[in-house]
């Protein structure tokens, strides 16, 4: 890795350690809290030789980690606290509920490797849920961004922002969807591809896929609005709303269990706004196991061919 | 400020915190009172005689804070702050009452002076060791207390704030655990014995000093050489009596959490308390 080599050319995790060893550079209070993951989360060693003085492990102990960011967080800094999805997320829910969250302590949580792309560790490692159980959690912004510009923006985000915010960091190298010039905006989803036959919404890992399906179709003449959510919560129903208005056909895709994340939230709003039929791509209601990306995406039906499909034939039975 | 030690006057006033943290919580129709009066004699010596606070000014940055991890006993600590001058002693009776700033669980974001939120058992020696680091981050010499329960520490993640301030050698923070001997379900021996106490703790490098949390000169002298200590935490075990000078529940279970559904309940509970001379504030 060179400071040279274009940022997508470099795995998230060191695009994460590199940005935020940056931002600390520039604003004392952010401290990084890793819980024996800071070579996985990339924090180590971008940020904890750049900054020793503000690089916390606390060792195999994440329940200790949430709290200690929410100890941090009241007396002014801005903690960023990462592990791997499922120890970010459901192991310390109860953390993050009660001294984060309701304590509207100012802690910045980070999920890495999210859902399947945890690949060899299995199924004990496979969070499917994250982004639906931090979604129902009061005061809690949720973030999953696609690319490494739109990661960095993101991050820059959440230290400007007053508040607790979970956001998941698909650790590998991802395809560019966007350039230097991007922002990040809480309140706007990103519209990646026009059209007015069906709507696709996907956010993280899943969006460069739903791009590639969008393109696909495009020149068999399924004319695809492609809305990509980085932010699932708060989250932009109004121009959700205006698409399925226009298209009246909805699909969504995401790295996650269709029950509760992004696919709920499409429901959720459409349900109450505008009914629409909705098509939820994703992992069904199981765990996870040992396989590869593309067996994973076969047996869930959620890889690009499967995005096609149901953009083609949106509701099952047609 | 710290206050000058009357023996008279502190006597007068750890009963008159009996006196009114019983009819707080009798007055709401249930709470923790257990866990509220074994605690008195501890709160009163942080608030009046240890720490360093400005209730005009409740986020002082120099100021000592307390994180009451045993979060329900929040009652001692809403009356020590209002005695302070944290807030009218009038919002008392407020407590648990719709809208009130009084939770039963001490909330950070509702009453002047609580410096974290806790309720869920076992996290707050996390946010204390957080406090803690960032006062050495930023170079300030003030300390964190943390109040643990006993019962409290059965939690796992008791164990994990211990190994990391040990690990990390956090002389700023001083935690105390109302060592009363009892939890909801009966006696810490029989549901799951924590001796030898200040053995795990030593064996989590931290300094390990005992007291009786209700003799004012055992508390102020052991505290006293507690934030004297350098290069470790260090635990007070402060051996107290649940419920001390409530008599219908004094070191019983059932004084955990008290329901008082009716007149004769809260004559039975203020009346059983050993001293009464008092009057309310509200």
């Amino acid at each position: 890795m060179t400071m040279d080599e274009p940022l997508h050319e470099i795995e998230m995790r060191f695009v994460y350690g590199r940005t935020l060893a940056e931002m600390a550079e520039e604003d004392d209070r952010i401290v990084v809290v890793e819980a024996d993951l800071s070579k996985a989360s990339g924090t180590t060693p971008a940020f904890s030789q750049a900054h020793p003085d503000r690089f916390v492990n606390v060792g195999v102990a994440e329940a200790n980690m949430i709290g200690i960011g929410a100890g941090l967080a009241v007396e002014g800094k801005i903690p960023f606290c990462a592990s791997f999805t499922p120890f970010a997320s459901r192991r310390v829910y109860d953390q993050v509920t009660i001294s984060v969250a309701y304590a509207n302590a100012n802690v910045k949580i980070v999920g890495t490797a999210p859902g399947i792309t945890t690949g060899p560790n299995g199924g004990t490692h496979m969070c499917f849920q994250d982004l639906a159980i931090m979604r129902v959690m009061p005061n809690m912004g949720v973030l999953s961004p696609c690319d490494c510009y739109e990661l960095r923006s993101c991050l820059h985000w959440m230290a400007r922002h007053e508040g607790p915010v979970y956001m998941q960091l698909v650790r590998l190298k991802q395809r560019a969807v966007f350039d230097e010039s991007y922002r990040f905006s809480a309140e706007r989803c990103v519209r990646l591809h026009e059209g007015g036959d069906v709507t696709l919404v996907s956010t993280g890992y899943m969006t460069p896929f739903a791009l590639e399906a969008a393109k696909a179709l495009e020149a068999e003449g399924v004319a695809v609005d492609l809305l990509h959510y980085p932010c699932v919560k708060p989250f932009d129903a109004e121009t959700l709303v205006e698409s399925a208005g226009r298209t009246g056909r909805v699909v969504t895709v995401e790295n996650q269990s269709i029950l509760g994340g992004l696919g709920g939230a499409v429901c959720e709003v459409l349900a109450e706004r505008r009914p629409t039929p909705v098509k939820r791509l994703g992992v069904p209601d199981r765990f996870g196991e040992v396989a590869s990306e593309e067996y994973l995406f076969e047996k869930h039906g959620f890889g690009v061919r499967h995005i096609e499909q149901a953009c083609r034939e949106p509701r099952q039975g047609d | 400020m710290p206050c000058e030690f009357d023996r008279e006057e502190f006597d007068r006033l750890a009963g008159e915190f009996r006196y009114v943290i019983t009819d707080m919580i009798c007055r709401s129709g249930s709470g923790h009172l257990g866990g509220s009066l074994s605690l008195v004699e501890v709160i009163i010596s942080l608030y009046w005689r240890i720490m360093r606070v400005d209730p005009a000014n409740p986020r002082w940055e120099d100021r000592d804070r307390l994180v009451l991890s045993k979060g329900h006993a929040g009652p001692v600590l809403y009356v020590a702050l209002a005695y302070r001058g944290f807030f009218p002693k009038e919002e008392l009776c407020t407590l648990n009452a719709d809208g009130t700033c009084l939770p039963s669980h001490v909330d950070r974001l509702r009453t002047p002076g609580v410096d974290m939120t806790a309720g869920s058992l076992g996290q707050g020696l996390s946010a204390a060791c957080g406090m803690a680091l960032a006062a050495r981050m930023d170079g300030r010499r003030h300390r964190v207390f943390c109040i643990l329960g006993d019962g409290e520490s059965d939690e796992g993640q008791v164990w994990e704030a211990a190994m990391f301030a040990g690990h990390n050698r956090l002389d700023n923070l001083i935690a105390i655990c109302d060592y009363n001997k009892l939890q909801i379900d009966g006696f810490t021996q029989d549901v799951v014995g924590l001796e030898p106490l200040a053995d795990k703790w030593r064996a989590f490098r931290w300094e390990v000093l005992e007291m009786d949390g209700h003799d004012w000169d055992d508390i102020y002298e052991t505290l006293g050489r507690a934030s004297a200590v350098e290069g470790r935490p260090v635990m007070v075990l402060a051996h107290t009596v649940k419920a001390k000078d409530c008599c219908p529940v004094e070191n019983k279970p059932e004084s955990h959490n008290v329901r008082v559904p009716d007149e004769n309940a809260y004559a039975t509970f203020m009346g059983g308390l050993r001293r009464r001379d008092y009057s309310l504030p509200y």
